[in-house]
């Protein structure tokens, strides 16, 4: 899991600033620019049934209404019209999707795989994914049917025949459906809590017989070691020190807690403890400043960059062992008062291996603590990193410490002597094996600046589902307004796909137009009509298009479909961003920020395609 | 709330006390089907001038596909006019403001299946912003004038025809309207349904509604209707009180009782010798509404047997 883009707070996002126009105007403006479009397209439309000068007089009278059908609003028509959307879901049965629901939980370990070295990865993502699609199919279905319903069936003459707005039948369906998918989402959120939570809980035994003496250097007795008996298709190993507390080894992404205790005939018995360590929300603080991640290449000069290994996506730089080369993260704002104890680093690196000799063998590196200012920096501290795992390190408070002038050692203070009085500090890592190498990027080390409860962290992760079905509801709600029902869902699940697979159209769109493109941020073979064209007559997407008029023919439409595409995906919700499972998978707190700025999002989508619907169903006959 | 709205603002500004007696007029209304590609398919209505005043009950007649209830969703604003202009309480058809005093009861009462008696005129008060209490008392009595106070809570999924006709009236007349718009009220109602439709539109008359009936079941709109207006394929074609309409200006018609048949033979004689042109001289029949009527009040003042017919007795 890595945190691609810096999480802005939430008014720096907001408002215009150093990082561009912020969110705020750049709705505006495209706010701004869709109404212009859209107004010119109904007073195109209108000027061919009406004539150009009527048709200006029913444009400017339909915009009027509507913003006196907003002010008029009232939110007792609206939960009425709620209401009524609230028990014909419930009438109709919907429920049996919790039902579906629950089904798919109950067979999920038939499917589920549960030699998985990240059980607990596994089993939130299963469970926030299957939910994510369920209830946006849900949503989908409710919202896209409903309206189309009403009207085919004509009980909606009977409400607009009653004083009530066009706004009040979009709101309370809106409004209706949110409700019913909230409460069912909220019976999902505590359904596959409960089965994240048992799923994953399991205990050990220590096994007697494996238990054995440890010492020092001086045959002076330190602890014992041991294994655990073999439960939910794992062992560990466990050490536990002269005082009679210890910890397993990680597993399956989780270790154990690891006690001894007096048995009832005096000896010394191990009790091993619940999982710890695979359900949590981490507050990660990583490196910032013009410069968050920089390199010094194997003779100690700065350099632009690590190392490429070869790699085709080169994500991560390298920086080679037993060199002067290393990797620096520059981190801004840190304070004693954060973190009294230390500072707890967190890292995850690649590492690339030139000689393979006993592949388990782990790749140790150093890691030191530099002050930016005076050059002050800590004695190397050397760790033997857990490959594919976040790997855990603290940097304590008192410290040795070096003098960059006489380059004698002494006894230091972290926050002191290796943190500028500014708060910024420098933590630089070099990898200890010559001819392996460490492969980093910038999200790679952080600082953990707490732990939250997991469980808040799981249900922000269903806050952002939540949040993509209401918009969903809202884009069914508006297809629904002017399409029938079948229609109207093709419609939304058009939105709903192209808003997950944005990224790819975008790349699609930079493939076909963008030839400079680097290749990591472009899809080879063309547009759709090229690519069926590659598909059926099997030519690889790297090979051009031999150039004939079909050829040329077929290029230009592409690329105005593209072109077409591009603008439709930079309209509608890219979902992908708005999820936030990964957050919840992997371990990280979902930033309130972050939440903040989704919720934004989909308010202001909510409220534009809500207005949307307005017109079109204003400006459609319903008895028609 | 109150605010001026475009639709206040687009009314005329003089008003002549004629013009506030008209409830309902429409100004060379015509309505053109049209299909997606906006080809012509029917033109259902023609330039229909109508005016519809204050306190009468106004007949809209004519054969199926006539244009009818084209006429009355135009009124409402569920279709849009091709061309011409329809106002209510001179308001353009189109506003949301005029269905505060109108009650409107469709061709088939289009109701939300899975709502009980109660639930739906509750739902339907919710969109008048009546506060609950009043919700509350208006929906008790409209459920017992309609006489569905044993199915109040039954949804209407189990309702028969009927039923839900009535209850599709009560529902039309949730927030005491001014006008109402029928669409075949009586349709699909028993003789005795019928006969109290009938009566309850008389009332409501009597109350100072105006009240406009669409319908092709001739009895039933002739006991009622105060004007008519004749629709065939989309055109008017005829107009005015249903007396004048239908009074046979050179016939005379004489009802007597207790004459023998000598008199009779007399009468006959008497009128030919004035030159007149005797048509036929013969015993009425009851209509088959009035038998029916009877019998069923008969049986439920005892009941378990055979009513005799009235001619019997």
């Amino acid at each position: 899991m890595v945190i691609e883009h810096d999480i802005l707070t939430f008014f720096e996002w907001l408002l215009p600033g150093a990082g561009g126009m912020g969110a705020l105007l750049t709705f505006f403006l495209a706010v701004a620019l869709l109404s212009v479009f859209l107004t010119l397209l109904a007073y195109l439309f209108t000027s061919v049934r009406h004539g150009p000068f009527e048709a200006f007089y029913v444009v400017a009278k339909s915009i009027a209404t509507g913003v006196s059908d907003v002010a008029n609003t009232s939110p007792r028509r609206v939960l009425a019209l709620a209401r009524l959307a609230v028990t014909e879901a419930v009438r109709r049965k919907v429920l049996i999707a919790f039902v579906v629901f629950l089904l798919i939980l109950l067979f999920a370990g038939w499917f589920l795989d549960v030699r998985s070295d990240h059980p607990g990865r596994l089993y939130i993502s299963f469970v926030l994914t299957a939910t994510n699609y369920l209830v946006l199919l849900l949503a989908l279905f409710l919202a896209a049917f409903s309206l189309p319903n009403d009207i085919k069936n004509r009980t909606i003459y009977t409400v607009v025949t009653k004083p009530v707005r066009g706004t009040e039948i979009i709101l309370g369906r809106v409004l209706g459906f949110a409700t019913v998918g909230t409460a069912l989402l909220a019976m999902m959120c505590l359904v596959s809590y409960l089965f994240v939570v048992r799923g994953l809980d399991h205990g050990h035994a220590a096994i007697a017989e494996t238990v054995e003496e440890m010492t020092d250097r001086n045959s002076q007795p330190i602890g014992v070691r041991g294994e655990t008996t073999l439960n939910s298709h794992h062992r560990h190993t466990f050490e536990v020190d002269a005082d009679g507390y210890g910890r397993t080894d990680a597993q399956m992404g989780h270790w154990h807690e690891v006690l001894a205790v007096a048995g009832p005939d005096g000896a010394t018995q191990y009790e091993v403890g619940p999982p710890q360590g695979q359900l949590l929300a981490r507050v990660p603080i990583y490196s910032r400043g013009p410069q968050p991640l920089r390199f010094r290449d194997r003779s100690g000069q700065p350099a632009e960059k690590g190392i490429s290994v070869g790699d085709f996506w080169t994500y991560r730089d390298y920086i080679e062992g037993g060199s002067q080369a290393r990797a620096v993260w520059t981190f801004q704002d840190i304070t004693a008062e954060q973190f009294p104890a230390g500072l707890p680093v967190e890292m995850t690196l690649g590492i690339f291996r030139t000689h393979k000799g006993d592949i388990e063998q782990i790749v140790r590196g150093e890691l030191e603590v530099v002050n930016p200012e005076t050059e002050v920096r800590s004695e190397p501290i050397s760790f033997r990193p857990t490959e594919f795992e976040i790997f855990h390190l603290d940097v304590p408070r008192d410290i040795r410490v070096v003098d960059p002038a006489t380059q004698v050692s002494r006894d230091g203070d972290l926050f002191e002597d290796l943190v500028a009085e500014d708060g910024s500090t420098e933590i630089w890592v070099r990898c200890a094996d010559p001819g392996q190498y460490y492969g980093m990027s910038r999200a790679d080390l952080y600082l953990l600046a707490a732990e939250r409860p997991f469980f808040l962290n799981f249900v922000k992760g269903y806050v952002s589902i939540w949040l993509q079905m209401v918009v969903v509801i809202c884009f069914g709600v508006m297809f629904s307004a002017f399409l029938s029902g079948a229609v109207a869902m093709m419609a939304t699940l058009a939105t709903i796909v192209m808003g997950f697979f944005s990224g790819f159209i975008v790349g699609v769109f930079r493939g076909v137009l963008d030839p400079n493109a680097p290749v990591t941020e472009k899809v080879l073979g063309g547009g759709p009509i090229e690519s069926f064209y590659r598909l059926i007559t099997q030519k690889n997407v790297s090979l051009e298009l031999d150039p004939s008029i079909g050829a040329v023919v077929i290029q230009t439409i592409d690329k105005g479909l593209v072109i077409l595409m591009r603008t439709v995906v930079m309209i509608i919700p890219d979902f992908g961003r708005l999820g936030t499972a990964n957050y919840v998978a992997y371990g990280f707190n979902i930033d309130g920020d972050l939440l903040a700025q989704h919720g934004a999002v989909a308010l202001a989508y909510a409220v534009t395609v809500s207005l949307a619907s307005y017109f079109f169903f204003k400006s459609r006959e319903i008895a028609a | 709330m109150a605010a001026p709205t475009v639709e206040q603002a687009a009314q005329p500004a003089e008003k002549t006390a004629a013009q506030a007696d008209v409830v309902i007029e429409t100004r060379n209304l015509s309505k053109t089907y049209r299909d997606f590609w906006g080809r012509q398919k029917v033109r259902a209505l023609k330039a229909l001038d109508l005016e519809v005043r204050r306190g009468e009950i106004f007949g809209l007649l004519g054969p199926n596909g006539s244009g009818k209830t084209t006429t009355i969703k135009l009124l409402l604003g569920l279709l849009f006019p091709s061309s011409g202009q329809a106002y209510v309480f001179g308001e353009e058809a189109a506003s949301v403001k005029k269905n505060e005093k109108i009650g409107y009861l469709p061709e088939e009462s289009y109701l939300y299946k899975f709502l009980n008696a109660e639930e739906t005129l509750d739902f339907y008060g919710r969109l008048f912003d009546m506060p609950a209490k009043v919700r509350k008392e208006r929906a008790e009595s409209l459920i017992n004038m309609v006489g569905l106070q044993w199915a109040r809570r039954r949804q209407l999924r189990e309702y028969s025809k009927g039923m839900t006709r009535r209850i599709g009236l009560a529902q039309a007349l949730i927030n005491d309207p001014n006008l109402l718009l029928l669409d075949e009220p009586t349709s699909g109602l028993d003789p005795i349904g019928t006969r109290e439709m009938k009566d309850l539109i008389l009332r409501l008359r009597d109350e100072g509604k105006t009240i406009l009936v669409c319908s092709h079941l001739l009895p039933d709109v002739q006991d009622v209707c105060d004007r008519i207006a004749i629709l065939h394929q989309g055109e008017l074609k005829e107009l005015g009180r249903v007396s004048d309409l239908l009074r046979v200006e050179d016939v005379t018609q004489i009802r007597a009782r207790g004459l023998s048949d000598e008199v009779k033979e007399e009468i006959r004689n008497l009128i030919q010798q004035h030159g007149g042109v005797v048509e036929g001289i013969e015993n009425p029949t009851a209509t088959l509404e009035q038998l029916f009527l009877e019998i069923v009040k008969d049986s439920e003042a005892r009941p378990g047997r055979r009513a005799p017919a009235p001619a019997e007795k």
